[in-house]
């Protein structure tokens, strides 16, 4: 990823490398933290004093999270990383010259800043579109999954078969198809087969928890390996 | 945002899904930007969506293709004359089919047909029956037509004819009022005419209007253009069928009010 160097004459933005993480279950807020409104409202203090530890820090903190969010909004994974730079060399610049009004909407200025970065270019895209090419549509190919990417992709599948085999009842193996395949509301489905929603609540998540076993055994065969990008065509499904 | 809600509510699930409703998309959102647990379970979920979705898709195909496979072998196990006699009966099948669905539609049709046949049988014959009540109305209606036609001729032909016995009444203006009129008049046996004379005094206006009304005070005749001739009276002639036994008041504008009685024929 290329590092950007930010419009400001005194300090670059700091290189942002995104994470690939194994996925872990949601924790259980046991520990203590800082409110998210103290957090940001110290950074945009510090930032707007000069303190470069705060800009590593701020992009730290929501890099990742930011990556995700690009991703969700259709941008491909090249492409997200480009405006993941640029999202936080407008957002540091901003906050070098004049602190935000409310400091703890800095998440808000960055979550914004990105959508709209995003969406600026799916309309850059779409006028671009209107160009026909139809040699370069015969030439089009379709992003099918690489080699590697299917790899992982079956393995998922091999998984969930697993899992579905592993599953005590014929009622809980029902509730995942029609929950992840037929995309059923919670409330159709406890409905329809009588459950309440503690008990759809704990399958769901009993099934998440050994999903995620599985998936890190298989990843701990593989060694470390890239994740499945959101653009494979299944995700889009 | 916290996490308890986010569980409980299937944050998670639905944002992946994009069935979240815009506010709690942009709730949830500022809350996974710097939770990198949400951030998990974001991967996490989409990681088994992908898994079931293609997993489910995997088990069709292959359910398909198993099937294919099993008529395959079952063919292959066959004899060849068995194999020959499956072939012409899927042949036959192919063929037959449509036939026999065509021949289906085609009785359909017939009956459609019969159907529609029969209704207009029905409805062309009630027709006829109702149009031969209205000939028989409207031929009753033009032979009254033709009598009363008959009838008018007659008298018409009768008031061209010279008239003898027509009676004249000759009326004075009333004085005071009230009272009962003293001039009587009794109807013809067979219509005619009547003359009226009434005498005015002068000065005299070039020309009257005068109305005949009944005794209920409706109206029953009027006109104008009436001059005085030279013994100071207007003269009126009514068709005797004009009136009906009463009393009868006449008023001409600017010289007074002329009564009298109608007695039945006598």
């Amino acid at each position: 990823m290329e590092t950007f160097l930010g419009g400001s004459p005194v300090r670059p933005v700091p290189a942002v490398r995104p994470t690939w993480d194994l996925p872990v279950l949601m924790g259980t807020d046991t520990e203590p933290e800082p409110d998210e409104a103290t957090v940001a409202t110290d950074l945009v203090r510090r930032i707007a004093a000069g303190d470069a530890a705060a800009e590593g820090a701020l992009v730290q903190r929501y890099s990742r999270g930011i990556l995700y969010l690009l991703r969700r909004q259709g941008v491909s994974p090249e492409l997200a990383e480009d405006l993941h730079q640029e999202t936080f060399r407008i957002v540091l610049e901003r906050l070098r010259r004049k602190a935000l009004d409310d400091p703890a909407g800095l998440i808000g200025f960055l979550r914004g800043t990105a959508r709209n970065l995003a969406i600026a270019e799916h309309r850059k895209t779409a006028r671009r579109r209107t160009d026909a090419d139809p040699d370069g549509l015969e030439q089009a190919v379709h992003p099918a999954p690489g080699q590697l990417q299917t790899v992982l992709l079956d393995e998922e599948a091999n998984i969930v078969r697993r899992l579905i085999g592993e599953l005590p009842t014929d009622r809980d193996q029902q509730l995942l198809m029609r929950f992840y395949v037929a995309e059923e509301e919670k409330e159709t489905i406890c409905s329809d087969l009588g459950l309440d929603s503690l008990h759809f609540n704990r399958v769901l998540f009993r099934a998440r928890q050994r999903f995620k076993e599985l998936l890190e055994q298989f990843q701990a065969r593989q060694g470390p390996a890239p994740r499945i990008s959101r653009d494979a065509p299944e995700s889009r499904a | 945002m916290n996490h308890a809600e986010i569980e409980e509510q299937q944050i998670v699930d639905r944002y992946v899904r994009g069935t979240l409703p815009a506010e709690e998309v942009a709730r949830f959102e500022e809350h996974f930007l710097s939770c990198p647990d949400c951030l998990d379970r974001l991967d996490l979920a989409e990681s088994m969506s992908r898994g079931f979705k293609r997993a489910a898709g995997q088990d069709a195909v292959r359910v398909a293709v198993v099937r294919q496979l099993a008529v395959v072998a079952w063919l292959a196990r066959l004899g060849r004359s068995r194999q020959a006699a499956v072939l012409v009966m899927a042949l036959l099948v192919a063929v037959l089919l449509p036939w026999g669905l065509a021949e289906r539609r085609l009785a359909d049709r017939d009956r459609e047909l019969a159907t529609t046949r029969s209704t207009l049988e029905h409805e062309r014959s009630a027709a006829g029956s109702r149009g031969t009540a209205e000939a028989e109305r409207l031929r009753t209606e033009l032979e009254a037509s033709r009598r009363d036609l008959a009838h008018e001729r007659e008298q018409l032909a009768q008031s061209r004819k010279p008239q003898g016995n027509v009676p004249i009444l000759f009326l004075n203006a009333e004085r005071g009022g009230g009272g009962e009129p003293t001039v009587r008049l009794h109807l013809p046996s067979t219509p005619g005419w009547i003359v009226l004379a009434l005498e005015i005094e002068p000065p005299h206006r070039p020309s009257y209007r005068v109305t005949l009304r009944d005794a209920g005070g409706k109206e029953v005749w009027s006109g104008g253009g009436l001059h005085p001739d030279e013994r100071d009276s207007l003269s009126l002639t009514l068709p005797s069928s004009l009136l009906a036994p009463g009393d009868y008041t006449l008023a001409a504008e600017g010289a007074g009010r002329f009564a009298f009685r109608v007695l039945p024929a006598g």
